[in-house]
């Protein structure tokens, strides 16, 4: 028998991106499968960064876990610390003075801001344009020192107390607060300029990465990654928790739909958030203390649940508490954006070449210390099993 | 071709100082308000052990002073002892003490060969006619 037919099978490369790579900040594994340049399938491996957080918070007491719910992320330190008061705020049936609340939206956007400027920063970094980096870092010091003023530490603020905020502002730290975010519009203008008319940035973002809105919601994305899709999605928005119901703001929205229109929203919001804070600071309300005494806070907690969300940089985190009226919660669930965001993406890197596949998963913003959780527990059997991430995001759970 | 606006701010910084602090040569200006590290004062402390309780960290450990040195104050004679680096420097001891016994300081300097707690100035804080 003669051959009469020679198949060539084209061969597909796998290459793993991570956990330690030079284009991500974070420990996170894609692995790639190419056909040549082009990407066909991407594997999304997570679990180099758990902590155990939700577990830890079963252990300590309401208190100390607002310490610890701050720490599971360090750049949205104050969302976090915030949604956890609230829903433990909630269970106990306390509303904070006025006051409390709009300096909670103080610390919380100052926070965004400096989010938002460091995405752009690590974006520009990716695309190999450092000097961009190198600008966009150093004017992000400003708001460090904004937070720094505020809160008494430049990245973790640890500014949420039960019934209120841990510390106020006087006349002269409200002017000097106004002074940096005065300055750091002028920047932050120029940046967005930059990102509109950089060649640089605009052949490689533009048309990158593109997601439908069809695709957004069957994917359960959040975030500036739904607005920049054109899905109008904000907690603040939606919730109006804290004073967002009293402060003007708009919710940026974007019709390009990639990886671009993304980064433009999050440049949009992060001058949003300037007009935000400087509103918060000149209609500041004194109608009570904003720092409870916390050697008289209550000690007892009520038995019951509560459930709270928050607009974080790169989405909606929601947290839910379970307690049985004793000293520790009996359960502290994290749903975090970057879990959603990040797992549930893979199909956006298919049909791009693989120098896109960086630019694409930084354009999401992620937050590796965030999405590290993966196990369900059966509350009426009491069974645990573990899931892999794969199945949870395809929903079989 | 660049951006035209940061082409223009690349020339100008040519000409103007660096942004970057030689942080160990030259210190960090920073607030006075800054949580840096923090100890107790012992002509105060009552030795409850409250903030050793509260702490999210652990890093507060009670010890025990000399027969012959206990405060007034303080008839168990217990001490907070605080473990720099397991602080996570929020100041929940400073905020729940009942009696502000906690000095508070903007010091920031972390680095150090050795193991670093807050055992010997403390001790420094004990009254007087004690010693």
């Amino acid at each position: 028998m003669s051959v009469t037919k020679v198949v060539e099978i084209p061969v597909t490369l796998e290459i793993p991106i991570g956990p330690q790579h030079p284009a991500l900040h974070e420990p996170l594994m894609l692995k790639v499968y190419a056909d040549g340049e082009e990407v066909v399938k991407v594997d999304i491996n997570t679990g180099y960064n758990h902590r155990g957080i939700e577990k830890l918070c079963e252990r300590n007491s309401f208190y100390r876990n607002i310490f610890i719910c701050g720490r599971v992320c360090g750049i949205c330190n104050t969302v976090h610390a915030n949604c956890y008061v609230r829903a433990v705020e909630y269970l106990m049936d306390i509303d904070p003075p006025k006051r409390a609340k709009y300096l909670r939206v103080l610390a919380m956007e100052l926070e965004r801001i400096h989010s938002h400027l460091i995405i752009n920063a690590i974006m520009a970094e990716i695309l190999g344009f450092d000097t961009l980096f190198m600008y966009i870092m150093r004017d992000r010091e400003k708001i460090m020192k904004a937070k720094e003023i505020l809160t008494g530490n430049r990245v973790l603020a640890d500014y949420m107390m039960i019934g209120g905020v841990r510390r106020d502002v006087n006349g002269v730290k409200k002017d000097r607060l106004l002074n940096i975010i005065n300055t750091i519009e002028g920047d932050i203008k120029r940046y967005i300029k930059i990102f509109e008319t950089d060649d640089t940035i605009t052949k490689r973002l533009m048309g990158v990465g593109v997601i439908k809105p069809s695709q957004i919601t069957k994917y359960g994305l959040l975030g500036p990654i739904a607005r920049g899709s054109n899905i109008k999605i904000d907690v603040r928005m939606g919730d109006k928790y804290d004073a967002y119901g009293e402060i003007p703001f708009n919710v940026i929205i974007r019709k390009e739909m990639d990886s671009w229109a993304r980064m433009m929203v999050r440049w949009e919001e992060t001058l949003e958030s300037v007009n935000m804070c400087r509103y918060v600071l000149e209609h500041l309300p004194s109608d009570g203390p904003a720092v409870p005494d916390e050697r008289r806070l209550p000690r007892r907690f009520p038995a019951g649940e509560s459930f709270a969300r928050v607009e974080a940089p790169r989405g909606e985190l929601t947290y839910y508490i379970n307690s049985v009226g004793k000293q520790v919660p009996y359960r502290v669930k994290i749903r975090t954006p970057s879990f959603n965001n990040i797992i549930n993406s893979g199909f956006s890197y298919i049909g791009y070449s693989i120098a896109d596949v960086p630019v694409i998963l930084t354009s999401y913003d992620p937050c590796i210390a965030c999405m590290e959780r993966a196990i369900v527990i059966n509350v009426k059997r009491g069974t645990r099993k573990s899931v892999s991430l794969k199945q949870l995001a395809k929903g079989e759970v | 071709m660049p951006g035209p606006s940061l082409l223009k701010e690349v020339l100008q910084r040519f000409f103007s100082k660096p942004v970057t602090i030689q942080y160990p040569f030259e210190s960090t200006d920073v607030e006075k308000d800054l949580r840096g590290k923090h100890y107790a004062d012992l002509s105060k402390c009552i030795g409850c052990s409250l903030c050793a309780i509260e702490c999210p960290a652990d890093a507060i450990v009670m010890e025990k002073l000399q027969e012959n040195k206990k405060p007034k104050q303080n008839p168990r004679g217990l001490y907070p002892v605080i473990d720099y680096g397991l602080c996570v420097f929020c100041y929940r001891c400073v905020t729940v003490c009942p009696v502000k016994a906690f000095i508070t300081t903007d010091n920031y300097h972390l680095a150090s060969p050795t193991k670093l707690n807050s055992r010997d100035i403390t001790l420094k804080t004990l009254p007087e006619k004690k010693r």
